[in-house]
């Protein structure tokens, strides 16, 4: 039998992009990382004929983001390390164990892997009560030892009170919660959630990832996020992993990513081509804004106020680290220093460089800060613009959207705590 | 009003609606999830009963267990007599008639449970078998009651199949549908008629009481 | 649209001529009702007459008492050749036959039939054979309204049998049924029709023995015209056709006696 390891050259798979995320070769990965997914699939009939996947990632424990557009094969990933689909070729493993080894014709069922999976419509037996679906995956345990574990992660995740009710007579944020608590409760080894909080206001959204980061604190397993939505990955991911058309085209964590992108469509599924660490300078309450200085330099930023959960009753703090990203759409360019205008930000820079393509002009300006400006081939005409030159970038304020801090950041904060 | 024939009729209604559902529940699991390609075969043949003259089948149930075939040969050697004229061999001729009844249903009921719930049972640790008890069944109820109240209804009113299995047996094989046949043979035909319209009241009952039953919105029903 | 119209006009077509034969039935030819144990018999005799006559003939096959029954409710029959003499009576009484048309045509036997390598010694043992314990399951037609069932009935209780045998009995709705009991295997022994006996062509595999006509009242079997019919001369015709030597030799080769050597 053939050792229970398959490097991705003998798939026939293109090694990893160069200029993407460095990652482990295989010959690295024993003993295996947290979880590694190395497979290939075509789909020849069903929902997508013709469609094939051809990926190889591995990931820590904490939470990694799949990251891309629909049918980008996130979901099918999921169903991968699940069980639920069954790769052409490759090698599954998960903490050290083989889920799946096409070489050494390991495949272990679906109910044998360990794994929590909360689906994009999350999946409650609509016939049984919230505490019975709690308890669904616990079969196997003597009852007292049932009951406390449905009892202590109903607690965990606020919604003990319901367990007599039907999903059906609960709450969107109730439903999440209870199909978390159902997929976690069986203390898995990997967490898969799919697009689980999109249909969720930002402030219930942020509550449940709050609980989810508790939980995981301890037992410090791998987290799969498939995502479409950008701001969800800088609020969540310490990685993210990029799938454009069945293929990993990007990884690593996401302001390296999604901040520096690389190539242009990770560029477009993270719209912001502007990303920029920084922390808060001052709090102007009266005014709803905050000025923030962007890092290493002293180009300052007036953003929108936003209230750090973490320090919900004091307000933000001066000092606190957050994230600012501005689509470079957002960005006007003046060649001289405007006057009378609504906008806050105007900040004075040159200009490094132009390249057009395909009826647009990047323009890459130096304030102190790198920023990337868009402009139309018609504007860079008229202005005559010239690397080398001086400019004024003017951003208004509701253009710079705070990301990421070091505590999660509520978008609305008129919203009551619960 | 020949009350032997109606309680014979009820009773082989109940045996058959019940062992049909044991045999069915397998058959339309296999129908509805199997991945293999000629399983529609298999789907053709539980249907044929509908197109089939029940006189047809009940010929080739008459055949299969005469004493000239070797199944029936088999079931003389553990039985000690053949399977025509007696209850057990109506029961085996309705089952074999009344099986698209029940298939059906519950291939379409099976068919109608959301896939994730499958999956989620899985991935939350549950065989297939297990599954199947615990998901598939209680969500597809409806679909079993109507697999068996179609089951019992057809059964009640069975003739072709009884008729030629049956033998004409009174209190053993004569059903309430021979029992009005022989009457209008003999010309009785108020007999016949009186008869007749208790069927109907019966059929008719249990009829509305499917259609009742299917219509009770589902969530409102915790099954366990 | 021109396309779509000559479509409709196709189905239209299609249509109708699937009504037609329906429609028009009332001028078709001579429709025969008659009972199962005439099935052979029946076609030999419609052979002779259509050579002779040139008409044509169509037959229709049941139990006496269905046939009677759908005679009553007016069904398109032109004769009615019954297995016994009660039901032409019946349809006279109830003027549905055509009055004075009905005919003693012929008189069946009863046999007993067992199947191939059957251990009953009938010539040796008579009726009393069928005690036999093998003998699991005896077939007769429903004596509730079938004229060999009753014949069957009252040959068993003539040989003190009946009460007996009665357990054993399983019923057929016509004497085919009857014989078909013993072919598939399911019963060990059938009190039927001579008739079915002596099918040229058809004979059903084991033997037979006549049970003695002195035993069981005679099966006499009458004909009558429906009183609906429109070919009434041809019916006439007929009934006048199998009066003749050709007709009644047929009617003996297939196992029936002559009304006038009722008791040979």
């Amino acid at each position: 039998m053939e050792p229970p390891r398959l490097a991705a050259h003998a798939l026939g798979m293109r090694p990893p992009d160069a200029a993407t995320e460095p990652m482990a070769s295989p010959d690295h990965l024993h003993p295996c990382p947290a979880l590694e997914v190395l497979a290939r699939k075509r789909f020849v009939a069903g929902a997508a004929p013709g469609f094939s996947l051809e990926i190889h990632f591995a990931v820590p424990a904490g939470i990694s983001i799949l990251f891309g557009g629909s049918g980008a094969g996130k979901t099918t990933t999921l169903g991968m390390v699940a069980g639920i689909v069954q790769p052409d070729q490759g090698r599954i493993c998960l903490a050290g164990r083989v889920l799946f080894d096409s070489a050494a014709a390991i495949d272990v069922d679906v109910s044998r892997r360990s794994v929590g999976y909360v689906f994009q419509d999350l999946a409650l037996f609509p016939h049984l009560t919230v505490e019975r679906n709690v308890r669904y995956g616990l079969r196997h345990l003597p009852e007292p030892e049932r009951r406390r574990r449905a009892g202590e992660i109903l607690e965990s995740f606020r919604i003990a009170h319901l367990g007599r009710r039907m999903p059906a007579e609960i709450s969107g944020g109730e439903r999440q919660r209870t199909a978390l608590a159902r997929a976690l409760v069986t203390r898995p080894r990997v967490l898969l959630l799919d697009e689980p909080l999109s249909a969720l206001d930002a402030a219930t959204k942020g509550r449940i990832v709050d609980d989810l980061r508790a939980w995981n604190r301890e037992r410090r397993i791998p987290i799969l996020y498939v995502t479409h939505s950008r701001e969800e990955v800088f609020a969540l991911g310490e990685r993210v992993i990029v799938f454009e058309k069945g293929k990993i085209s990007a990884q690593g964590p996401p302001q390296d990513v999604l901040g520096a992108p690389r190539t242009e469509t990770v560029a477009q599924l993270a719209g912001f081509e502007n990303i920029f660490d920084a922390e808060v300078a001052a709090v102007h309450e009266a005014a709803g804004t905050m000025t923030c200085r962007l890092l290493p330099g002293a180009v300052q930023l007036e953003v929108p106020l936003a209230r750090i959960e973490a320090r919900i009753e004091s307000g933000v703090e001066s000092g606190a680290a957050v994230r600012v990203g501005v689509r470079a759409g957002d960005i006007l360019l003046a060649i001289e220093e405007p006057r009378g205008l609504s906008a806050r930000n105007v900040l004075r820079g040159t200009l490094t460089s132009l390249e057009e393509k395909d009826f647009k002009v990047l323009a890459r300006v130096d304030c102190g800060a790198a920023f990337t400006v868009l402009l139309t081939p018609d504007a860079c005409r008229s202005l005559a613009l010239a690397p080398g030159q001086a400019v004024w970038l003017i951003l208004k304020t509701h253009s710079c959207h705070l990301l990421r801090g070091d505590a999660e950041l509520v978008r609305d904060p008129d919203r009551p705590k619960p | 009003m020949n009350w032997q024939a109606l309680l014979l009729t009820l009773r082989l209604s109940l045996v058959t609606a019940s062992a049909l559902l044991l045999i069915a529940l397998p058959i339309a699991y296999w129908i509805a999830y199997s991945p293999r390609r000629w399983k529609f075969l298999a789907q053709a043949a539980t249907a044929l009963p509908l197109v089939m003259p029940p006189t047809v089948l009940g010929f080739y149930v008459l055949v299969a267990f005469g004493s000239s075939s070797p199944l029936g040969r088999l079931y003389q050697h553990w039985t000690g007599h053949t399977l025509a004229f007696t209850f057990e061999g109506l029961v085996v001729g309705s089952i074999l008639y009344s099986m698209p009844f029940a298939v059906q249903p519950l291939v379409n009921s099976f068919l109608a449970v959301d896939p994730q719930l499958i999956q989620a049972s899985r991935v939350l640790g549950a065989s297939r078998l297990s599954t199947f008890f615990r998901v598939v069944l209680p969500l597809s109820i409806s679909g079993v009651a109507t697999a068996v109240a179609l089951t019992f209804a057809h059964t009640f009113g069975e003739f072709g199949v009884v008729l030629m299995v049956g033998g004409d047996i009174p209190g053993l094989t004569r059903t309430i549908s021979i029992d009005v046949f022989d009457k209008v043979e003999a010309g009785s035909y108020a007999a016949a008629n009186s008869t007749s319209l208790v069927l109907l009241a019966v059929s008719f009952v249990i009829l509305a009481l499917v259609y009742a039953w299917n219509r009770r919105a589902w969530p409102r029903t915790p099954w366990a | 649209m021109k396309n779509f119209l000559a479509r409709s006009a196709v189905v239209l077509a299609a249509v109708l001529a699937c009504l037609a034969p329906v429609s028009v039935r009332a001028a078709g030819p001579l429709t025969i009702a008659a009972a199962a144990d005439l099935q052979f018999a029946m076609r030999a005799l419609i052979q002779g007459f259509e050579r002779q006559s040139g008409a044509h003939v169509r037959l229709v096959l049941g139990s006496s008492g269905n046939l009677t029954a759908e005679i009553e409710h007016g069904a398109p029959f032109d004769l009615f050749f019954s297995a016994d003499v009660a039901h032409p009576e019946q349809l006279e009484r109830e003027a549905v036959a055509e009055p004075g048309s009905l005919v003693r045509y012929a008189v069946g036997r009863l046999v007993v039939y067992v199947p191939p390598g059957s251990p009953l010694d009938l010539n040796e043992q008579g009726l009393s054979a069928l005690e036999n314990p093998a003998v699991r399951k005896i077939a007769i037609a429903n004596p509730g309204f079938a004229p060999y069932g009753r014949a069957a009935v009252a040959a068993l209780r003539h040989a003190g049998l009946y009460e007996k045998l009665q357990p054993r009995l399983v019923l057929g709705e016509d004497v085919s049924q009857t014989t078909q009991f013993v072919v598939s295997g399911n019963a060990q022994a059938a009190l039927t029709a001579l008739a079915l006996m002596l099918a040229p062509g058809a004979k059903p595999p084991g033997r037979y023995w006549l049970v003695p006509p002195e035993d069981y009242p005679p099966l006499e079997q009458a004909a009558v015209i429906v009183k609906g019919s429109s070919q009434k001369q041809l019916a006439r015709a007929f009934l006048a056709y199998i009066e003749t030597p050709e007709a009644r030799s047929i009617f003996s080769r297939y196992g029936f006696a002559l009304p006038s050597e009722k008791r040979p």
